[in-house]
């Protein structure tokens, strides 16, 4: 052994323990970046996959399932401007009070509806469906021109972008929505793609 | 133009309170009322827009409008395409009621004034307290005989709304003056001595092919723009010949700077240039006319020889002038604005006007059309302004102590008033200021109780103009919104001037003879008048469809009513000189009327922001003056100047100097220098109103408001001039930059 | 008739009829959310104004005249503001309109110094409304955040929107419906601006613009020298004092 040489030493406790909480520092390190980068771009490419799965919680809870599936209700009986207008439009308490100032006593959201109804205030739901403010997009025309080329009613239209409503237990959001999205129905479609049919 | 199916659809009646409506679906009552516009969550916006028809009379300017309507609140206005007074176009005024519904300082609920007058400390009461701290006072002097020591101090008040405040003055026994910053008392004077109307008649600018011009910057601020410039477009390239303009003012006016000529005349002038080409026609043509006009045989004095120097016009060009103005077709004399504003007003107006008589354009085709009278009995135009004479007199009234209860509504006489006539001291010995300002303007601010009232766009009304179409006519003004601040409950917020007219009575016990309990009721009660004349441009078989009707357009007019009788001609009487407070001070001090009217528009920020037209100064106020005089001087633009006629008192302006100002002249505009009005006037600018002399027009007492001289000082401070000028760079003019290209022919 | 395919949006300007009233101005504002021109936006040359009139003085006095001009985006057919722009947030769309895209805009403002017509306006701040304010907000127009290029879009969401509404009521847009005119040709109290669609040969525009071109007619161009190939048309100013048929 020449001396000066290096010399292998074993690594002693403490080193080795030291090691293996940089390890476990590193390790946590990395999987908070793998999990913030996918939530990052999956909510940039889509809706978010590990967080939000479900819709979000509304001031009254509303079961889709219940007034569309058993009831057979149309979308177009509360959501009455999506064949006018650019906004689908969720109405107001009065409506609801059409059937709900005689059935349903027994359940906490209609007392709560009830009166908010009463005192004239609205019901705050919590918005599942957004866009940004630059875009202008327009139910109306989309739900025309599908129900023309499609031979079905208005309301057999809203599941392309909506999906099955009615069986969501909350509602969310199915599609991206993102510009890709808009553009790639557009041209399968052959509607305009110019910027100012969406953007002014 | 006319208007499309698709348009017509969507001007609606407001007759379900003007909430967003649902077209024929058969719902509760309840849905069809939206949410306060304040509070509304974003998931009920439909993007339904609704465009409801108006009538807005802001500033004495009546124009029909259309208010686009989105989830409750008002978006855009436009003019009505059909409303005969404006055919389409709208005034930046009504396009800035907007910012006036909504502006940040509005005053929510009644007020009562806790600290010093003047403060602005105040609390808010209920509105039963406020009409029973109102109707208390009035009872009290009413019962006591002494009714007269409460004076209602209104804006010229028309149609039913004027109605209401006839009845309600005349059951508390209250005097009533209606109070304008720039009357026009002087006009409907001369008119009415000319053409023997009350109306102001209308101008058929569209056809005529020759206007001559007197004072009367009627393309900006005179009388009833929009209309006159609608006009103005017809008469310029409408027809196969265009029209010619010649504007004869003391000042270049935006009018003037359209004329075709621009003929500058000594202040006060005007009548001696009118009479000269009365005379210079009389010499010219044998017409009986000038025997009835001139029996006296006066006109002769008038030669163009003999006042050239005094008007500061050649005589070739007097002359010239005559001759256009008889050889054209259809040719009008106008007359107004500065013209009027001199201690020989009267006079002068009364020369021009007669020119009109001269060439027989009464009744006539691109000529003077006048006013039947309105359809609805008792329901008037808004009458005559009291002078400025009435007001100074009033001033010392209230400091001897004869006022014991002032009602103001949208008249604020703190700002518009001349220093001279005291109003402002006179308003401290009156013990109770009472309101109905919707917003604090300088009168305001300084009243005991407020009562505010709703925002037109908010409010019932009907418009009964001044100045008519030529025809009879009735505007209907709905609400288009519901009160922006009814989120405040039914004892706060706002409420309707005249139905808080009608509560005040009914407190107090006084029948109005109304037979109605809301305003809107009063209103609707006529409106079958109206539908049982069977005549007018709404034609339906039930009162119901009629009333609608008339709400979806905007209101009713019969185009075929119109005036045949001619007045009989009066004798012409002589003009006068006109006199000028002080002597010696170096220039004529003119004020003008430029984007924010009498001061009505200082509280909008799109007025406030808005260029001038000859200046594009905005936000100050500024002074024009010649550039030379300015050079010779060393004043250059943005200079603090002061301003000093000599009635000792001083404001201050920021120096303008540009090209076209004569050398004598400075201008000033009217509208700034707001002691309050809310966050975009307040404290903003000065008020020339204030420093003016107290020269009155001879034969009514109006303010003479162009009679005023003064010197002007430099202060050594400079202010930059906000100006849109230069905000881009100005095009070149040059053979490679073709921006303005002027050709001397029509391309016929 | 207005038929989406065959579009090309343009406008006549009148300036013998027009006063500088600067009731399009103010229009304008209202329509598009321009934000508020406060005294030291002016004083900073920030102004916004989508329309603006140009004042020129010819002389002084006593011989003197002010002319007016109303300018807005000349939606050029050869528009100098497109090529230069990096991420393609400008350009010309098949409906003869130099459309600004917000969101692609990242505030280069090369565009605007290409404009030769000044007619391109920056967001040098937030736009800022008091809260009441807002509730006059157009809901079809995207407010403009800082750092964002802005110009005249001769009211495109009104176009969209009529053309949507009469093919959802199967009406025929009809021309100078007062729906599809932007909010200064509606305003415009002289009948000075008139709008339309120059590719429909019986459109009032196309027939003042073919009348207007005629030899001796008043058409002409701004700067027409550059190319630009403008799909705004001014009519000249008529002054029988004045012996010059060009601009000088």
């Amino acid at each position: 052994m020449i001396p000066g040489d290096f010399q292998p030493q074993k690594p002693t406790g403490t080193q080795l323990a030291k090691l293996g909480v940089l390890g476990v520092v590193l390790l946590g390190v990395f999987i908070g970046i793998v999990l913030v980068l996918t939530f990052v771009i999956s909510s940039w490419l889509g809706r978010p996959v590990i967080f939000g799965h479900d819709g979000p919680d509304q001031p009254i809870e509303f079961p889709h399932e219940t007034h569309v599936k058993e009831l057979g209700m149309d979308c177009t009986f509360c959501h009455r401007n999506v064949e006018k207008e650019a906004a689908a439009s969720v109405p107001a308490a009065g409506l609801c009070m059409t059937c709900h100032s005689a059935v349903g006593d027994e359940l906490e959201g209609i007392t709560k509806m009830r009166n908010l109804y009463e005192d004239g205030r609205s019901i705050h739901w919590v918005r599942v469906h957004r866009v940004p403010d630059h875009v202008h997009f327009v139910h109306e025309a989309h739900i025309r021109y599908f129900s023309e080329k499609e031979g079905i009613e208005a309301q057999e239209v809203c599941a392309t972008c909506h999906g099955d409503v009615a069986s969501m237990d909350k509602v969310q959001q199915n599609r991206s929505l993102k510009m890709g999205d808009c553009v790639n129905c557009h041209k399968q479609n052959n509607a305009p793609t110019d910027c100012a049919t969406c953007h002014y | 133009m006319a208007l499309t199916r698709r348009q017509f659809l969507t001007l609606m009646g407001g007759s379900a309170g003007a909430a967003v409506l649902f077209q024929a679906c058969g719902l509760p009552e309840k849905e069809l009322l939206i949410d306060s516009p304040a509070a509304m969550p974003e998931d009920l916006v439909s993007g339904i827009d609704n465009w409801y028809a108006t009538a807005s009379q802001q500033g004495g300017v009546s124009e029909g409008i259309v208010v686009r309507v989105m989830e409750g609140r008002a978006k855009k206005v436009e003019g009505n395409p059909d409303y005969p007074l404006n055919l389409g176009g709208h005034s930046a005024l009504s396009e800035a009621s907007l910012q006036g519904l909504y502006h940040p300082d509005r005053i929510s609920a009644p007020l009562v004034r806790t600290g010093p007058r003047g403060s602005g400390e105040y609390r808010e009461i209920s509105w039963e307290d406020a009409v029973a701290r109102l109707s208390t006072q009035l009872s009290d002097l009413k019962n006591s005989n002494e009714g007269n020591k409460a004076v209602f101090v209104s804006n010229p008040v028309g149609g039913h709304a004027g109605l209401v405040l006839d009845r309600f003055v005349g059951a508390t026994g209250a005097r009533h003056m209606a109070y304008e910053a720039v009357e026009n008392n002087v006009l409907r004077n001369a008119l009415k001595e000319v053409f023997g109307t009350d109306s102001i008649p209308e101008f058929d600018i569209d056809n005529s092919d020759f206007i001559l011009s007197f004072g009367a910057d009627f393309l900006s601020s005179w009388v009833s723009p929009t209309r006159y410039a609608r006009g103005y477009g017809e008469f310029r390239q409408g027809h196969e010949h265009r029209g010619k303009l010649i504007h004869v003012d003391s000042r270049f006016s935006m009018t003037a700077a359209n004329a075709d000529q621009w003929i500058h005349v000594n202040p006060g002038t005007e009548g001696l240039l009118a009479m000269s080409i009365m005379q210079v026609l009389s010499a010219t043509h044998s017409d009986p006319i000038y025997e009835q006009l001139d029996s006296d045989g006066i006109l002769d004095t008038y030669s163009p020889a003999n006042v050239a120097d005094v008007v500061g016009v050649s005589p070739d060009v007097i002359t010239k002038i005559a001759e256009d103005f008889s050889h054209s077709e259809h040719p009008i004399a106008l007359g107004g604005g500065s013209a009027g504003a001199h201690t020989n007003g009267t006079q002068n107006l009364k020369a021009i006007y007669s020119l009109n008589r001269v060439v027989s354009n009464l009744g006539k085709k691109g000529g003077v059309l006048l006013n039947p009278e309105p359809p609805i009995d008792g329901v008037s135009a808004a009458k005559a302004t009291s002078t400025f004479s009435e007001f100074h007199r009033l001033s010392e009234e209230m400091k001897a102590g004869n006022v014991s209860v002032l009602m103001v509504r949208d008249a604020d006489i703190y700002y518009g008033m001349t220093d001279t006539a005291d109003m402002k001291s006179a308003l401290d010995s009156v013990p109770l200021i009472v309101s109905f300002g919707g917003m604090m303007d300088d009168t305001t601010s300084i009243a005991d109780l407020i009562l505010p009232q709703h925002h037109f766009l908010e409010d019932w009304g009907t418009d009964v103009p001044v100045a008519g179409p030529g025809y009879e006519m009735v505007g209907f003004q709905q609400p288009v919104v519901r009160p922006f601040f009814e989120h405040r409950g039914g004892n706060l917020g706002t409420k309707g001037f005249a139905d808080i007219l009608m509560t005040t009575a009914q407190v107090m016990g006084e029948d109005l003879g109304l037979s109605a309990d809301t305003f809107k009721e009063v209103i609707r009660n006529d409106a079958r008048k109206l539908y049982e004349l069977n005549r007018g441009q709404v034609v339906s078989g039930s009162f119901e469809g009629f009333w609608n009707g008339v709400l979806q357009r905007g209101g009713w007019w019969d185009t075929g009513s119109k005036v045949t009788k001619e007045p009989a001609i009066k004798r012409l009487d002589g003009v006068d000189r006109a006199e000028f407070g002080g002597s010696n001070q170096e220039f004529y001090l003119q004020p003008f009327i430029s984007t924010l009217g009498d001061g009505v528009g200082a509280s909008l920020p799109w007025l406030q922001a808005m260029p001038d037209a000859i200046s594009t100064a905005t936000w100050q106020t500024w002074v024009e003056i010649n550039h030379k005089v300015a050079e010779e001087k060393g004043i250059s633009e943005g200079d603090v100047l002061e301003i000093r006629p000599s009635n000792g008192r001083v404001i201050r302006a920021l120096a303008m100097p540009n090209p076209a100002v004569p050398p004598d002249i400075i201008g000033i505009p009217i509208g700034q220098g707001h002691r309050d009005g809310g966050r975009y006037s307040a404290g903003r600018g000065s008020n020339v109103l204030s420093v003016l002399d107290p020269q009155v027009d001879s034969d009514t007492g109006s303010l003479a408001w162009a009679a005023t001289r003064a010197n002007i000082t430099m202060t050594g401070e400079w202010i930059r001039v906000p100006k849109f000028e230069n905000t881009v760079p100005e095009f070149p003019r040059d053979e490679h930059h073709h921006i303005i290209e002027i050709t001397s022919g029509d391309g016929h | 008739m207005v038929t989406a395919d065959s579009n090309k949006w343009g406008m006549v300007v009148d300036v013998d009829r027009c006063t500088g009233c600067q009731g399009c101005v103010v229009a304008c504002q209202s329509e598009n959310n321009i934000p508020i021109n406060l005294e030291e936006h002016f004083n900073q040359r920030r102004a916004i104004q989508w329309i603006r009139i140009e004042r020129y003085w010819e002389g002084e006095y006593p011989d003197v005249k002010a002319r007016f001009i109303p300018v807005m985006c000349q939606h050029c057919g050869n528009a100098p503001c497109e090529p230069v722009c990096p991420v393609y947030a400008t350009y010309h769309n098949n409906e003869g309109m130099n459309v600004q895209v917000y969101n692609r805009c990242i505030g280069t403002r090369f565009c605007a110094n290409g404009c030769p017509y000044h007619v391109r306006f920056f967001n040098f701040w937030e736009p800022e409304w008091p809260e009441s304010l807002k509730n006059q907000l157009n809901p079809d127009v995207t407010v403009r955040s800082r750092g964002i290029m802005e110009k005249c879009s001769f009211c495109v969401q009104r176009i969209q929107r009529s053309t949507r509404e009469s093919e959802r009521d199967n009406e025929v847009l009809e021309d100078g419906d007062r729906g599809l005119n932007p909010a200064c040709v509606n305003a415009c109290a002289t009948n000075a601006l008139t709008f339309g669609n120059f590719n429909d040969p019986d459109s009032k525009v196309s027939k003042m613009k073919e009348e207007a071109m005629k030899e001796g007619g008043r058409g002409y161009r701004l700067m027409e020298n550059l190319g630009t190939d403008t799909n705004v048309v001014y009519l000249k100013k008529v002054d029988e004092s004045v012996e010059v048929t060009h601009g000088h």
